[in-house]
C-alpha cells in the first residue's frame, strides 16, 4: 500500500502519535460540517476517520440497497474450496482484509497469500527491502494458515509491467491451485495513486474469467500440461485506504478474527504500520523512564497490542456502523445464475408429451 | 510468411556463410568456422530427446526446415510444432476465414511431417512488434518446460534484412526462452506446478533471407518426399495446392500439363517438386548433395565433466 502518511506519523517509533506534528494536520473530514443542501441526498458517505490518524478507512464508501452482512458460518462450509488473496504489497491483504481471509480460512478454505511486487521501495536498501518483506510475505500467510508465493515485480514501477504477462501468470497459478475465489484491491478504486494497485487489480479482474473459459482457448498449453480450467466465482474486491471510493455491497463480521488479523499484520516488519513499532514505542518509553501498561511487559505483547489498539481502530468504528465489534468491507461478487440449469429447470418443469 | 520475393528466388548468387555475391544486397557481416554438412544418421542416434519448430505462419517450417524435422524425428526426436501469429493476413479471404484456413491446413501440415502435437498461439498476423514480448516469451519457457525440450529449431533472431516482424519477435522470444528455460527463478510457479527448469542446449535457426549467416548444411535428400508432403499442404499460403490450381486454369482453357498428372493431390507435388525446390537443391548443388537445407547452429550442450571438475579430480590430495 501506499504508507507515506503512516510513515510520517510513525517514524518516530510511534511516540509523536497526537504530537505537534498530528496538532497541524488538517481537521478529518468528518469532523467537517456538511454543506450539502437541505433535500440533496448523498451518494458517497464520508467516513469517521481514526483519532490516531493511521487512516486504513477510505475516504468514501457508497452503499449498495442490497448490502448484506457476512457472518461466522458454523462448521466447515467451504471445506474443498480454494481461495487466493493476491495482493501487490506485503501489507495490503494484511490490513485491509486478513479478517475475512481468516475467516474463511478457518471455515474450510484452503487459501494462497499471492504478492506481486517486490516491494523493494521499502527498506533501508533495495536488497534488505526485499528480503525482509520476502520473509514477510510468508510470515503473514503463516500467521492467517495460507501459503504464499511471490511474482517479485518491482515496486511502484508496475504500470511498466506488461499487464498481459502478468494476467498470464495468475491464470496458471488460479488454474494450477484450482482457486474458487479471489481476494484483491477494488479495481475501482477511484483516486488510486499507488499503480501497483490497480495493475494487479485489472490483471486479476481479467484472469479470473480468463482461466476459466472452456474450450481450451485461452493459453491452451496450460491445458496440454495437465492443468484444468479454473472456475472463481466468488471475488471479494477490498477498499483501501486514505485514498479510495469504494462501492461496498458486504461487510464482513470479523470480530472473531481479530487476533488473527493483528498478529498477520505484526509480521509485516518492513513495511506496513505495524510490525515492530509497538517495541519501538515501548523501548522509547523506557528510555524516558515511563511505560504505557497497555504495551505489556514484553516486545511480543507491545506488538500485538499497538497495533491491535491503535490500527485496527477504523475496523472498531466500521464494526460499530453495522452492529458488530470489527468488520471488513468489500464489494463482492458472487456466482453468477447458472443459466443452463435454469433453462433446464423451466423445461422439467413445462414440457409435454408429443 | 512473407516470402515477398527474395527467398524462394535467390539461390543464384549465394556463396557461402550466406554472403550473396550480388552488389545489389548489402554486405553481411563477416563470418567464421566451417560450414558443417549433416547427413543421415544411421538407427535412432536421438531417441529420448524432444525438439520444438517454432515458427510464425503456417508456411515458415515446411519451407525453411521441413527436411530438418523430418530428419531428426526419424532419427528418434519427438518433435512438437509451435505456430506464433493467426495467419489472418494470408489467404486472400475474409480475415476471419484466412484465420480458420490456415489453422485447419496447420494442423495437416503438422499431421503431414509425423510432429507429436502441434499448438497455436494466435498472435496478430504481422503485428507482433507490438504485442507483449515477454508475454511470448512466458509462454515458451512453459512450453519448453513442459516438453522437456532440448532443441529449437527457429528464425535467426539476429538474421539481418528480416522484413518481417514476427520472424524476429518469434526468433528472439525463442532464444530468450531457450535460455530462461533453465533458470529456476523464471517464471519459477511453473516449479510449484512440477516443471523442472530445462536447458535448451541446440538450436538450429533458419537461412531465411539471403545473406543470413548459416554454418550448417543439412542433407535432405532422403526426406524430400515429406518436406513436398508439408508443403502441399499448405494452400491458404504458401502455394501447396498452385498446381492443382494450374491443372483447373488449364483444363478450362482446353489444355493440359503432362507434368501435372491426373489429380489435384498430384498436381500439387509434382508442382513443388518442379518449382518450389529451386532453393534446397541449390544449396545442396553445392555440396554434391541432391537437397539441402541450411541453418545457424548453436551447440550448447556441456561436456558431462568440466575442465574445473577435471582439474579438481586430477589435483585434489588427501588432507
Amino acid at each position: 500500500m501506499n504508507r507515506r502518511r503512516f510513515l510520517s506519523r510513525t517514524g518516530a517509533g510511534g511516540i509523536a502519535l497526537g504530537g505537534a506534528a498530528a496538532a497541524q494536520q488538517p481537521a478529518p473530514a468528518s469532523a467537517q460540517r456538511s454543506n450539502l443542501p437541505p433535500g440533496v441526498t448523498p451518494t458517497a458517505y464520508a467516513l469517521p476517520k481514526s483519532e490516531y490518524r493511521a487512516s486504513l478507512n477510505p475516504d468514501y464508501l457508497t452503499y449498495a440497497s442490497d448490502l448484506v452482512i457476512e457472518r461466522n458460518r458454523p462448521g466447515k462450509p467451504h471445506k474443498g474450496k480454494v481461495l487466493a488473496a493476491i495482493q501487490p504489497h506485503s501489507d495490503d491483504i494484511t490490513l485491509f482484509c486478513a479478517g475475512t481471509v481468516a475467516k474463511l480460512i478457518d471455515e474450510g478454505y484452503t487459501g494462497y497469500l499471492i504478492r506481486v511486487s517486490n516491494d523493494e521501495k521499502a527498506g533501508k536498501t533495495v536488497g534488505h527491502g526485499v528480503v525482509q518483506n520476502e520473509t514477510d510475505n510468508l510470515e503473514a500467510a503463516k500467521a492467517l494458515g495460507c501459503k504464499a508465493f511471490s511474482f517479485y515485480y518491482r515496486n511502484h514501477r508496475m504500470d511498466d509491467c506488461a499487464i498481459i504477462e502478468i494476467r498470464q501468470r495468475l491464470i496458471f497459478l488460479f488454474r494450477l491451485l484450482q482457486v474458487n475465489t479471489v481476494f484483491v484491491m477494488d479495481p475501482y478504486d477511484h483516486y488510486d495513486e499507488n499503480p501497483d494497485h490497480f495493475v494487479v487489480g485489472r490483471a486479476v479482474e481479467t484472469a479470473c474469467w480468463m482461466a476459466g473459459t472452456g474450450g481450451g482457448r485461452e493459453y491452451p498449453e496450460q491445458l496440454k500440461a495437465g492443468l484444468k480450467p479454473a472456475s472463481i466465482r466468488e471475488k471479494y474486491y477490498h477498499c483501501r485506504a486514505p485514498q479510495g471510493h469504494n462501492l461496498v455491497n458486504r461487510v464482513v463480521d470479523i470480530s472473531s478474527y481479530i487476533d488473527q488479523k493483528v498478529r498477520a499484520n505484526v509480521a509485516n516488519k518492513g513495511k506496513g504500520p505495524a510490525g515492530d513499532n509497538g517495541a519501538r514505542l515501548r523501548q522509547e518509553l523506557a528510555r524516558q523512564g515511563r511505560k504505557l501498561p497497555l504495551l505489556g511487559n514484553d516486545d511480543d505483547t507491545a506488538n500485538f497490542q499497538y497495533t491491535k489498539h491503535f490500527l485496527m481502530e477504523d475496523f472498531r468504528t466500521l464494526g460499530k456502523l453495522f452492529g458488530v465489534e470489527y468488520a471488513e468491507t468489500f464489494r463482492y461478487i458472487g456466482p453468477e445464475s447458472d443459466e443452463r440449469r435454469t433453462v433446464r429447470k423451466y423445461v422439467d418443469e413445462h414440457s409435454v408429451r408429443l | 510468411m512473407s516470402r515477398g520475393s527474395v527467398s524462394r528466388k535467390s539461390a543464384p548468387g549465394v556463396t557461402g556463410f550466406g554472403m550473396l555475391s550480388s552488389a545489389a544486397m548489402p554486405a553481411a557481416p563477416p563470418q567464421s568456422g566451417e560450414v558443417v554438412v549433416v547427413k543421415d544418421e544411421p538407427g535412432q542416434p536421438h531417441r529420448g530427446k524432444v525438439f520444438a519448430a517454432i515458427h510464425a505462419h503456417l508456411d515458415d517450417v515446411p519451407y525453411y526446415a521441413s527436411g530438418l524435422c523430418a530428419k531428426l524425428m526419424r532419427e528418434g526426436y519427438t518433435g512438437y510444432l509451435v505456430r506464433t501469429s493467426n495467419d489472418e493476413r494470408s489467404g486472400g479471404q475474409s480475415t476471419a476465414q484466412n484465420i480458420l484456413r490456415n489453422e485447419e491446413d496447420h494442423f495437416r501440415m503438422s499431421a503431414a511431417l509425423g510432429f507429436k502435437d502441434v499448438i497455436d498461439f494466435y498472435y496478430q498476423n504481422h503485428d507482433m512488434d507490438g504485442i507483449s514480448y515477454i508475454d511470448l516469451r512466458g509462454r515458451l519457457i512453459l512450453i519448453f518446460r513442459m516438453l522437456k525440450v532440448n532443441t529449437v529449431i527457429s528464425f535467426n533472431p539476429w538474421g539481418s534484412w528480416e522484413e518481417d516482424p514476427d520472424h524476429w519477435v518469434t526468433g528472439r522470444a525463442v532464444e530468450e526462452a531457450s535460455w530462461m528455460a533453465a533458470g529456476p527463478n523464471d517464471f519459477h510457479e511453473h516449479l510449484l506446478a512440477g516443471f523442472q527448469p530445462q536447458k535448451v542446449t541446440e538450436r538450429y535457426y533458419f537461412h531465411a533471407r539471403p545473406g543470413q549467416p548459416f554454418n550448417r548444411v543439412v542433407d535432405i535428400s532422403s526426406h524430400i518426399e515429406k518436406k513436398i508432403d508439408a508443403i502441399v499442404e499448405c494452400k491458404t499460403q504458401g502455394d501447396g495446392n498452385r498446381g492443382s490450381l494450374v491443372r483447373a486454369q488449364l483444363a478450362r482453357q482446353g489444355k493440359r500439363l503432362p507434368l501435372l498428372g491426373n489429380d489435384d493431390r498430384t498436381a500439387d507435388r509434382a508442382y513443388v517438386r518442379q518449382f518450389l525446390l529451386d532453393n534446397e537443391q541449390e544449396y545442396g548443388k553445392q555440396h554434391q548433395l541432391q537437397y539441402a537445407e541450411r541453418f545457424y547452429y548453436i551447440d550448447q550442450r556441456l561436456p558431462s565433466r568440466s575442465k574445473a571438475e577435471e582439474f579438481i579430480e586430477k589435483n585434489a590430495v588427501q588432507l
